[in-house]
């Protein structure tokens, strides 16, 4: 299978602070990669230094995606690329709806594909299609982008946004963070029902239960900005009984 | 119901609006016809009881202007409605300088101008919400906002209050900053360029203005010249 996407080496700072330091990963199409680690280990850094955010430095060490320099690449030319970030924290924009914004957003990834503009009545099919599948409701779409969601409802535009854009490589950052059982699950079935052999998904969490409903074919530890430990989708249950420290003293 | 209406040369308009009378006047000021260069207009405008007046400013273009508002509510139940938005670049000026007196009980007065400058543009805003002693029970808030799309550009706020009544409610409030980039990164996460990410905050900055506009033709009018204006913003 295709390599899209291979980190080696990547170190990235915050002013004089070094967060991650040398990582690893290689992930093949179609596969799902769950990255574990306690709190600071640098998960969401490496989650922001992937989509482009600049409050970040990368210092040493390269990200190869679909056989392009991703780094080199802007956020938008990411995005039109295929990258695709669940934030964990989505912003609230104040004055601007969720379908301009996501109208503004569909329309470009087309252009720079070289298709004409969605009519209005596609759009608004397409819109209707894709927030069934997180059972949003179409009242959200007039309204401004994340303000007065819920938390639940916050993850759940995440999805969708992630469901009319088509992403190859999703990255999705505590995605579970915050959502009751059914809130998650309903998260869930939408990344389910939007894996291809053709894409794949990086998953970040800080816990098992996520995992119960997207499997993941590999699980990755991180700790202090480094990736400790490679397994299956079976290190989450020891995980979740023994917790981070048998690990980290095992790598130490 | 009678509204008397007078302009001149000088740039002066006086505006009186008698008892039950409503107004809603949209002034434009795009760089065409008077207000092509240096223009500085002064408005005196009285409402008398029950009045209510609607005023929406939109200053897009001009080499410098001023505008100067003196709005006196001076029967019971007069209610005015101020807002503006201004963009400004290059080496334009543009200034608002509003006067409201509250001068019986019972009245309400809002203002809200809100400006975006780039390039080496200016804009002051000068307010002041004067309430007279027997003016109880007013209600008068007023709110100047700032947004600076470049390094050189230079916003001027000066809000104040002068208050001889107790039993008011009356607020103002002004901020300085620029586009959020939290929000800049997440549009452009999503595909969106630069350009059109922040031209969408600044068209959703001004949105607040336009929306006071009442006529859905003339609101839709108003905001293709905004967003025009915008895309040139440097």
């Amino acid at each position: 299978m295709n390599t899209l996407l291979k980190i080696e080496n990547l170190h990235a700072s915050v002013g004089e602070k070094e967060i991650l330091r040398g990582i690893n990963l290689e992930i093949k199409a179609g596969e799902v990669h769950a990255i574990m680690g306690p709190n600071g280990s640098g998960k969401s850094t490496l989650s922001a230094v992937l989509a482009g955010r600049d409050t970040f430095t990368v210092t040493e060490g390269s990200v190869t995606y679909d056989g392009r320099d991703l780094l080199a690449l802007s956020p938008e030319e990411r995005s039109w690329a295929g990258v695709f970030l669940g934030f964990q924290y989505p912003v609230e924009i104040p004055g601007v709806s969720n379908v301009n914004f996501m109208k503004a957003a569909v329309n470009e990834q087309r252009r720079q594909r070289g298709l004409e503009p969605l009519s209005a009545g596609a759009f608004l099919k397409l819109m209707r299609e894709k927030m069934a599948y997180v059972e949003m409701d179409s009242s959200f779409s007039g309204r401004g982008v994340n303000v007065g969601f819920s938390g639940g409802e916050k993850k759940r535009n995440e999805i969708f946004q992630m469901a009319m854009l088509e992403p190859r490589l999703a990255i999705l950052d505590e995605t579970d963070s915050g959502l009751d059982v059914d809130a998650l699950r309903i998260v869930a079935t939408g990344v389910n029902q939007l894996k291809r052999p053709d894409n794949a998904f990086i998953v970040i969490t800080h816990y098992q239960r996520l995992l119960d409903y997207i499997v993941p074919d590999v699980i990755h530890v991180l700790y202090k900005g480094r990736i400790i430990k490679t397994a299956g989708k079976e290190l989450a249950l020891e995980i979740e009984r023994k917790g981070y420290d048998w690990l980290i003293q095992e790598s130490e | 119901m009678e509204v008397q209406l007078i302009t001149n040369p000088e740039g002066r308009l006086q505006m009186a609006l008698e008892a039950g009378a409503s107004a809603e006047y949209l002034v434009l000021q795009d760089g065409t016809g008077t207000s092509a260069r240096e223009c500085e207009v002064a408005y005196a405008i009285s409402l008398a009881e029950g009045a209510s007046l609607k005023m929406v400013f939109l200053s897009l273009g001009g080499t410098v202007l001023r505008n100067r508002l003196h709005v006196s509510l001076q029967g019971r139940h007069a209610a005015c409605d101020l807002a503006g938005i201004c963009l400004a670049d290059g080496r334009q000026e543009m200034d608002y300088d509003v006067l409201l007196t509250h001068e019986v009980p019972q009245c309400a007065s809002t203002q809200l101008f809100k400006n975006i400058v780039g390039g080496h543009g200016v804009t002051r805003f000068h307010g002041l919400i004067k309430v007279v002693p027997d003016a109880q029970q007013t209600e008068a808030y007023q709110a100047n906002h700032n947004l600076l799309a470049s390094d050189t550009a230079k916003a001027y706020t000066q809000p104040q209050l002068e208050i001889y009544a107790d039993d008011v409610k009356c607020s103002h409030g002004a901020t300085i900053g620029r586009l959020n980039p939290d929000e800049l990164f997440y549009m452009r996460s999503r595909g969106i360029p630069q350009a059109e990410a922040r031209l969408l905050q600044q068209l959703a900055f001004s949105y607040e203005v336009l929306e006071k506009i009442s006529s859905p033709e003339l609101r839709e009018k108003m905001q293709a010249l905004v967003e025009q204006r915008l895309r040139e913003l440097a």
